[in-house]
């Protein structure tokens, strides 16, 4: 009941004019920042720090918000259309969404992502308002053994991604690992694989790894096969429409890979791009047609959208409540509340409680505008893929270069993109699948940080990652996922 | 001491010389004034203290109108800094382009992972200083730094925390401190973390013992509910606000005391009256009233030193630094 009191004490809040304004215009512009490839919510808040020194800290907050949920809400439209994850938490929306646009299915694919997106969202902020308080026990409950124990259950996932041959896979994989090892080492400060150069000293970029492999290789394995493949077909735009079957369709993926998204959220560093994995790949092992993932099911684009929206509403958990940061996105959001004279933490829920129920009540509101803002942007969106293919392929060619430049500004960093480009292209021809890379590359230096920390503080007792219950459970959930299938394929075939 | 005494004593010999040239900079100063917008450079990426103080300093200046051009603030990110120093060593001369700087200037060359160090730069102004606090749990048995380096001697596998990779401000501070004391510099088992807000999450969930980060950024986390609780902070006086409770090293009988600086240092070889001339904006933007409201909100505290007494401060850290480093086997 008192839940219900503060809510409609923040939408007295959220709900005047100006503040309406704020989140109408944070969640529209994070909308077009989430299309462009490249250009993410950290660089956009950045920029928008000064204009909002002068605003009331929760019409700052408000509009702030907007703009980070609305990235992660629109990032799924060049995922989809174009292979080219809009934000670095859409990259397993492409993994199915390309598919689908390829099959003429692209409107149905984002009136998909914008479902899931809106409930993902919604779900999460019944959650974020309900159980805040109590969550940010959760999120220091998880210390390097923890972490460690959670990358190695998502990376479990590597199995379900690789199609065809687990063992190009797993090669995958591993390349994904040394990849992100690359630059200082944060244990020791030794500079590993960088090969004398500045350049390499902080890795490389996920989302250059990212758009290479994904929308250049694209492009180049279009050019391969010839410019005599048939013109897309006319009105390859396909129905918005649902049909009663797949909302039941996609109704158990999106209520599971919101609950499951948040709580990813919720612990600081992993975030919606591991949110949105783990959602994908958990929805591909429980689906009884999981062997047409990746190939334009429709539960492949409803579970990542949910999840990465859904851990993207998480984050805030700890902002608020612990005044933590979790990802660079809300360290940046930290760093703005700061200046308007706000510190959250602890106190802020009795200090300050309208910025913390006036930007919850405006989440609600925001996500209903986000719907109601894309739905009908689809038919004109999704026209991208109607252009002539040599149009269409500069097109994404552009906006990986315009993406990777602008978040490093360094021409080095366009080379690697041309250099993965090429990769992701020999990956497709030798039938390498690129997820399992990606995932690899994610998880890689958090698992290998948490390991190393969680040794030395244990003074190089491993037993630490049984000892500590968490990490045990998740460990051992870890070893099961792995075994179960061995298993169940030796009993079929004793049976048989 | 006796390197500290003799910087002492080239700067009593300098100063009159020091008041000459500032004087001759502020008739000059009158002559130079920027032609188009300044670059200002973070070296990082948004979010950290770099980028706060450039997108601070900045929004500063424009709106008390301090200056004709706009300061543009850009992310340089990489290395630490090592990319952005790179690329400002290779512009030199140029009057147009700032960097934000502070103790990884020192720090990033000594670890060997950037060329250019605080010698290659011009030094226009220090702005700005923050400080070291050890925190533990709340409901820890150690009630003062004593009790915790007591434990420490005893048991050295207790681990740390810090915001900072190793040899980098956090460690160096901890081990400084410890040294002082009378342990083993080396002896401190410090785990870095990614930021000081992840160091501080992994104290409250007791996955380490303490923690040593920024004042600055520890101070919202303190107060009677907090699940955290400060020993003991490194500057010479007790400082403001929420921490006035805090005893300083020195109080405890530790002869220590380490600063988090922060300045903005500009291309090599910068022009004598562009030096003068930003010296002079950024002692006016300190007056401001507008400064001193978002300083207070960020918990930093005025710290300024004209070029010339930064120089040689920067050049009496990179000793006081190798020394630390050197103690604990990080210099290579």
């Amino acid at each position: 009941m008192e839940a219900l009191n503060n809510l409609m004490y923040g939408f007295g809040i959220a709900l005047q004019p100006m503040n309406i304004a704020y989140v109408f215009g944070g969640v529209f512009a994070g909308t077009i920042i989430g299309m462009l490839p490249g250009l993410g919510p950290i660089s956009a808040l950045a920029l928008m720090i000064p204009i909002t020194f002068a605003m009331e800290p929760s019409s700052g907050l408000i509009l702030m918000a907007g703009v980070y949920y609305g990235a992660i809400f629109g990032g799924s439209s060049s995922s989809i259309l174009l292979n080219a994850p809009g934000v670095a938490g859409t990259v397993a929306t492409s993994f199915d969404g390309y598919p689908m646009a390829k099959q003429g299915m692209a409107g149905k694919a984002l009136a998909i992502a914008a479902y899931a997106s809106f409930v993902g969202g919604t779900i999460s902020i019944v959650f974020l308002m309900m159980v805040a308080p109590m969550l940010s026990r959760v999120a220091v409950a998880f210390g390097p053994a923890e972490y460690f124990a959670l990358m190695v259950l998502g990376l479990t996932a590597v199995v379900s991604l690789s199609d065809k041959s687990l063992v190009k896979g797993l090669i995958a994989a591993v390349v994904g690992i040394m990849i992100s090892i690359i630059g200082i080492d944060l244990q020791t400060g030794t500079v590993r694989f960088a090969f004398g150069t500045t350049h390499l000293l902080d890795g490389i970029d996920f989302l250059v790894v990212a758009l290479g492999v994904f929308a250049l290789a694209e492009v180049f394995y279009m050019l391969l096969r010839g410019g005599g493949g048939k013109e897309p077909e006319r009105n390859a735009i396909g129905s918005l429409r649902l049909s009663r079957r797949e909302v039941k369709e996609i109704a158990g993926p999106i209520g599971r890979s919101s609950v499951l998204g948040f709580f990813t959220g919720v612990l600081p560093g992993a975030g919606a791009t591991i949110g949105s994995f783990l959602g994908y790949s958990m929805e591909k092992r429980i689906a009884k047609d999981g062997d047409t993932f990746g190939k334009g099911n429709i539960k492949g684009v409803a579970a990542p959208e949910a999840a990465n929206n859904a851990a993207c509403t998480g984050s805030f958990v700890p902002l608020l409540t612990l005044g933590v940061p979790g990802s660079g996105t809300t360290a940046v959001l930290l760093g703005a509340l700061l200046v308007m004279g706000i510190s959250p933490g602890p106190a802020m829920l009795v200090d300050r409680p309208d910025v913390f129920w006036g930007v919850i009540a405006s989440m609600y509101i925001g996500n209903i505008m986000l719907l109601v803002l894309n739905l009908p942007l689809i038919p004109y969106i999704a026209k991208i893929l109607e252009m002539p293919r040599p149009l269409l392929l500069s097109l994404i060619l552009i906006f990986c270069m315009i993406g990777v430049y602008g978040m490093s500004f360094s021409v080095i960093d366009l080379l690697f993109l041309l250099g993965f480009g090429l990769m992701g292209l020999g990956m497709r021809l030798f039938g390498f699948p690129a997820a399992p890379l990606i995932l690899a590359l994610i998880l890689g230096s958090i698992m290998e940080e948490s390991m190393r920390r969680a040794l030395q503080i244990s003074g190089g007792d491993w037993m630490v990652f049984v000892d500590k219950p968490i990490s045990m459970w998740l460990l051992i959930i870890a070893a099961l996922s792995l075994l179960l299938p061995l298993v169940k394929k030796v009993m079929q075939r004793a049976r048989s | 001491m006796t390197t500290k005494f003799t910087a002492r004593g080239i700067t009593a010999i300098l100063l009159p010389l020091a008041g000459l040239t500032g004087l001759a900079g502020a008739v000059q100063a009158e002559e130079w004034a920027p032609t188009r917008s300044i670059e200002f450079i973070a070296p990082a990426n948004p979010g950290g203290g770099w980028d706060t103080l450039v997108r601070t300093t900045s929004r500063v200046i424009q709106s008390e109108g301090l200056a004709d051009q706009n300061f543009a603030a850009i992310n340089v990110p990489g290395g630490g800094g090592a990319v952005a120093w790179a690329q400002i060593a290779n512009d030199s001369g140029n009057p147009h382009k700032l960097f934000a700087t502070s103790p990884p200037i020192i720090l990033v060359p000594l670890a060997g992972t950037s060329r250019y160090d605080h010698t290659h730069f011009t030094p226009i102004a220090r702005l700005i200083t923050d400080y070291s606090i050890v925190l533990v749990q709340a409901d820890s048995d150690y009630q003062d730094l004593n009790d915790l380096f007591e434990a420490m001697r005893e048991r050295p596998s207790m681990s740390v925390g810090g915001g900072s990779a190793p040899g980098s401000m956090d460690h160096i501070s901890i081990a400084g401190v410890a040294s002082a004391a009378g342990l083993e510099a080396s002896g401190v088992n410090y785990i870095a973390f990614s930021g000081g807000g992840e160091a501080m999450t992994n104290l409250m969930g007791g996955h380490v013992e303490a923690v040593i980060t920024g004042a600055g950024e520890a101070a919202g986390q303190l107060g009677p509910e907090s699940d955290i609780r400060a020993l003991g902070v490194s500057s010479p006086e007790r400082l403001g606000g929420p921490l006035a409770e805090i005893a300083t090293y020195q109080e405890q009988g530790i002869d220590y005391t380490f600063d988090i600086w922060r300045g903005v240092m500009g291309t090599p070889d910068m022009p004598a009256e562009a030096v003068a001339y930003y010296e002079d904006l950024f002692a006016r933007m300190l007056e401001t009233d507008d400064w001193q409201e978002a300083r207070d909100q960020l918990g930093w505290i005025d710290a300024y030193q004209s070029s010339e007494e930064f120089g040689d401060f920067l050049d009496a850290q990179k000793e006081e630094f190798s020394g630390v480093l050197t103690e604990l086997g990080l210099i290579r």
